[in-house]
């Protein structure tokens, strides 16, 4: 019960940035952050596929992790080069605990959100009602990311106005980078009318052409 | 404290004062008050149960048994279910309350609910055995759900008003409150749903007894418009 209650004090320290997770703190506390994100995301991709059985929630529980860990991890590069380029390679570290503290926001807000999934699925809704759910639950909990971002952000903007610019460029980038990476990933629900899978055949094509075949199809029609 | 002590300072507002709130302090035994919403619970259960025992319903005895346990659980799932988000949203807006006062203050409204909906049980028991028009007594008892409902959410707004509403409050303790509220439509949202999962309560009379209706529409949303769909006519 102990270990409970101080894991979610650790969580409240997350939510609040303070202690370890203040945005003056002396280092990042990489390990406990990757372990908000993997136990956050594995649990909550775990109800996300319990849609389409057991075998859908154990695929989702692997694959949500690696979405929340890999697509940043795309950006981290780039939001280096940018930081140099402004000037602000300096406060590049801060910047990056910034981005791990949202990141490690978005999963435990998706999981304080999984009991609302759990509800919507017992409630026996059909498959386009439940992705809809889940896509406002992964909204509302990138808006509890954006927070966490803009709170950590609030000193160094204080510092320096062009971290504006760096502060619009990580989610622009990280956006890009993980609708992608999300269309490669899926199914994390599953369709009922197809088999259960780890991948989808096409797991290899790309969401924007996607997008721009299916608008320029319905146009033509 | 006994469990009825506890809840009956915390209606009369001893547990609740604007000076413990505005140090961020509720003085709620959550274990004390889960006792009371249980048996208070239970208590409005029974008497929701005795429209189907007094031979409406073959077997109604049981549904008595099965609404005692299901009210309770009504008011503690749906606390359970959107509790979660509710902190977590909470304190990333600035909430000054952590974990356990803000679960005490929840649990306090959800006992304050359900000690004003016991509170109509022998109203809705003496309609009981005057009455034998299932929609009357459906009427009622949901019209003392959204009494009780309205008195618990008078509760909560008094508390988070004091909590996050001073003249001092800066954008952090507004955005919570906002929190709060839009948290209550949720609540409400869940609620009405797991209502509608858990049914019946009162039992149909000409229905044998069952644990959990059959669903023929799987929200209350939908079930509502169907029903408005049957009145309008088919509009």
């Amino acid at each position: 019960m102990k270990r409970v209650v101080d894991s979610l004090l650790v969580l409240d320290g997350l939510l609040r940035a303070t202690g370890v997770f203040a945005p003056d703190a002396e280092r990042v506390p990489h390990r406990r952050l990757l372990t908000v994100v993997c136990l956050g995301g594995a649990l909550h991709g775990a109800i996300m596929g319990s849609f389409a059985g057991p075998s859908g929630a154990l695929y989702a529980a692997l694959k949500l992790p690696v979405l929340l860990i890999l697509a940043p991890l795309v950006c981290v590069p780039s939001f280096r080069v940018v930081h140099t380029v402004l000037g602000l390679a300096e406060d590049e570290p801060a910047a990056r605990r910034a981005v791990m503290c949202a990141q490690a926001t978005l999963a435990t807000a998706l999981l304080s959100l999984s009991p609302l999934i759990v509800f919507t699925y017992v409630s026996s809704v059909h498959y386009h009602q439940a992705k809809l759910v889940n896509m406002v639950v992964f909204g509302l909990a990138s808006l509890a990311a954006q927070l966490t971002l803009a709170r950590h952000y609030r000193p160094l903007l204080a510092k320096d106005r062009r971290h504006r610019l760096a502060l619009m460029a990580w989610p622009t980038l990280y956006l890009f980078v993980a609708l992608q990476l999300g269309y490669a990933l899926r199914p994390f629900i599953g369709n009922p009318d197809f088999p259960t899978e780890f991948l989808r055949a096409d797991w290899m094509g790309n969401v924007y052409l996607d997008l721009y075949w299916a608008v320029r199809g319905v146009l033509e029609v | 404290m006994s469990s009825f002590s506890n809840l009956d300072r915390l209606l009369r507002g001893d547990l609740t004062t604007p000076d413990a709130l505005k140090a961020g302090r509720v003085d709620v035994s959550v274990p004390r008050l889960l006792v009371a919403t249980l048996v208070c619970g239970g208590a409005f259960g029974v008497c929701l149960g005795l429209f189907a025992a007094t031979g409406q319903t073959p077997d109604g005895w049981w549904q008595m048994v099965s609404s005692a346990v299901k009210v309770p659980l009504l008011f503690l799932l749906t606390l359970l279910v959107t509790f979660p988000s509710l902190y977590v949203f909470a304190t990333l807006a600035g909430s000054r309350l952590t974990l356990m006062p803000t679960l005490r203050l929840l649990v306090g409204a959800v006992a304050v609910n359900v000690a004003v909906l016991a509170s109509f049980g022998p109203v809705v028991a003496f309609f009981t055995l005057f009455t034998t028009s299932y929609p009357f007594i459906v009427l009622l008892d949901v019209a003392f759900f959204m009494v009780s409902g309205a008195v618990s959410l008078g509760f909560l707004s008094r508390a988070v008003s004091v909590l996050f509403g001073d003249a001092s409050a800066g954008g952090s303790q507004k955005r919570a409150r906002l929190v709060f509220r839009l948290w209550l439509l949720i609540y409400g949202v869940v609620g009405a749903q797991m209502g509608w999962l858990l049914r019946p309560f009162i039992g149909n009379p000409g229905l044998e007894f069952v644990l959990f209706r059959h669903r023929r529409e799987s929200t209350v949303f939908e079930a509502v418009m169907n029903l408005a769909r049957d009145v309008g006519g088919g509009w």
